[in-house]
């Protein structure tokens, strides 16, 4: 089975600082896998995020080199719009990727933006609402959710768009335990439907949904053998 | 009766332009009871007013301010041959007060549509939706910058400086130590709201689809008409009487 996500030779250094944050990385992510990579404080875990989702080099800018694949062809080659129908991020602060006060709406603005019709729109969330047992909150404000609920709303405006890659960057850091509960079953659920998972913590508890655990150590991926 | 957000709009804009041109202290009493009585017909809560108390000294302070540097009619407090209050001035500060009660009332209008319902009556509008959605995200990310601002401040407080002990000048340039970290968490924050963006395809193509649609009923127009009627109706006696 060929890998769906690949990186080969992955390096790369902000513009302000002068060492590489990602070294020469190596990555393989099989369809339908839960990959969870662990790492200490500033080790480059959503540095890698953003290098595999194409925020790097679309958004952010540095010293890239080495290529990053997903279904075999090169993310710095797609633009965001298409990257975003094939992998979709949620990551660590809800707060930042809530731009509406109504959860429908929330989850309407990723289809909206790729001009998907309003038949479709609604099918998506009623689908994604029901995947996620989310449905009661359809017309709730986000801003009385609890962080947990927030997160999984965050989750649900992404599924929105149909990803089949799910890369969560440090999304249980700001959570409880009931949250953190939640999120572990929709990750499995996820894999039931066939979704890809990278998930990405500095803490092990989080990750134990995982079906392979890698450790983010200078700037590289090695086995995770116990501690980091 | 759930009306439409451009209804809603229509009104706002109209008591709105009425408070900034009217000049006469009747008429602009006048604009502010029927925003009143059109904010409580929309079921408003009057929660504001409890919190507007504070603000209370302040616009003591704006009618005195006007009445000490404009200076106009007859005398009603000197010190010290320093005239203090007079009637122009008074009149002048009341006329500032009436605008800014009428102008938040009404704004409290549109407290019942939702920002989309907000943004979509602006796209309908024909403004650009980078600019409808960049105000609603604005406004949305008010009370989180206010957040960051108490957080810089309690951890000011935190390291034993206590604020109501000090002198004016002191206190402002403690207040100046809050720039910076606050500076920092809002460009931070911008940072993640951009990547948060741009994972959503926003702006992906030039156009865009639109889940809800909005349609304007004969409620709708009836009472924009009416909106547009009262606003002529109260420039027509202001121009009349002079």
């Amino acid at each position: 089975m060929s890998a769906l996500i690949k990186a080969e030779g992955l390096s790369f250094s902000y513009s302000e600082q002068n060492h590489n944050i990602l070294d020469n990385l190596n990555l393989e992510v099989d369809e339908g896998e839960i990959l969870a990579i662990l790492g200490l404080s500033g080790s480059g875990k959503s540095t890698l995020c953003y290098c595999l989702s194409g925020i790097i080099p679309h958004v952010y800018s540095g010293e890239l080199s080495g290529e990053v694949k997903i279904n075999g062809r090169l993310v710095k080659e797609m633009d965001m719009p298409l990257i975003a129908t094939k992998l979709g991020i949620v990551f660590q602060n809800p707060e930042t990727q809530l731009f509406f006060p109504m959860v429908e709406s929330e989850l309407a603005f990723g289809p909206e933006n790729l001009c998907i019709n309003r038949d479709e729109i609604k099918r998506r969330i009623d689908l994604t609402l029901d995947l996620l047992n989310l449905e009661d909150k359809r017309n709730e404000n986000t801003g009385h959710l609890s962080g947990g609920q927030k997160q999984l709303i965050a989750l649900a405006s992404v599924l929105t768009l149909r990803p089949n890659i799910l890369i969560f960057d440090e999304v249980m850091a700001q959570i409880d335990k009931k949250g953190k509960n939640a999120i572990k079953d929709i990750i499995l659920e996820l894999k039931k439907e066939g979704k890809t998972v990278i998930m990405v913590s500095h803490n092990l508890d989080n990750i134990d949904v995982a079906d392979r655990i890698m450790a983010l150590k200078n700037g590289r991926l090695m086995r995770f053998e116990g501690s980091l | 009766m759930k009306f439409d957000p451009r209804t809603k709009l229509i009104m706002v804009f109209s008591f709105s332009t009425l408070a900034v041109f009217v000049i006469d202290i009747y008429l602009l009493l006048v604009v502010l009871l029927i925003s009143i009585i059109v904010s409580n017909y929309f079921k408003e809560d009057w929660d504001f007013l409890k919190r507007a108390k504070k603000y209370i000294t302040l616009l003591m302070g704006i009618v005195l301010i006007q009445s000490i540097f404009s200076p106009a009619g007859e005398i009603l407090l000197s010190i010290n041959k320093i005239t203090i209050l007079t009637t122009g001035g008074l009149a002048k500060g009341i006329r500032v007060i009436l605008r800014m009660l009428i102008i938040i009332i009404s704004a409290t209008i549109m407290k019942g549509s939702s920002p989309r319902e907000i943004i979509q009556a602006l796209i309908q509008w024909k403004v650009p939706y980078e600019i409808a959605f960049m105000v609603s995200l604005s406004i949305r990310f008010i009370p989180i910058l206010g957040e960051e601002a108490k957080d810089a401040f309690t951890a000011i407080q935190l390291r034993g400086i206590e604020i109501d002990k000090l002198s004016l000048g002191k206190r402002f340039k403690i207040y100046s130590y809050m720039f910076m970290p606050v500076l920092s968490g809002v460009i931070h924050r911008a940072k993640e709201l951009s990547t948060s963006l741009e994972a959503r395809a926003f702006r992906a193509y030039p156009d865009r689809t639109s889940y809800i649609k909005l349609e304007l009923s004969k409620k709708d127009y009836l009472i924009m008409l009416a909106s547009l009627l009262f606003t002529v109706l109260i420039f027509g006696i202001y121009i009349i009487m002079g």
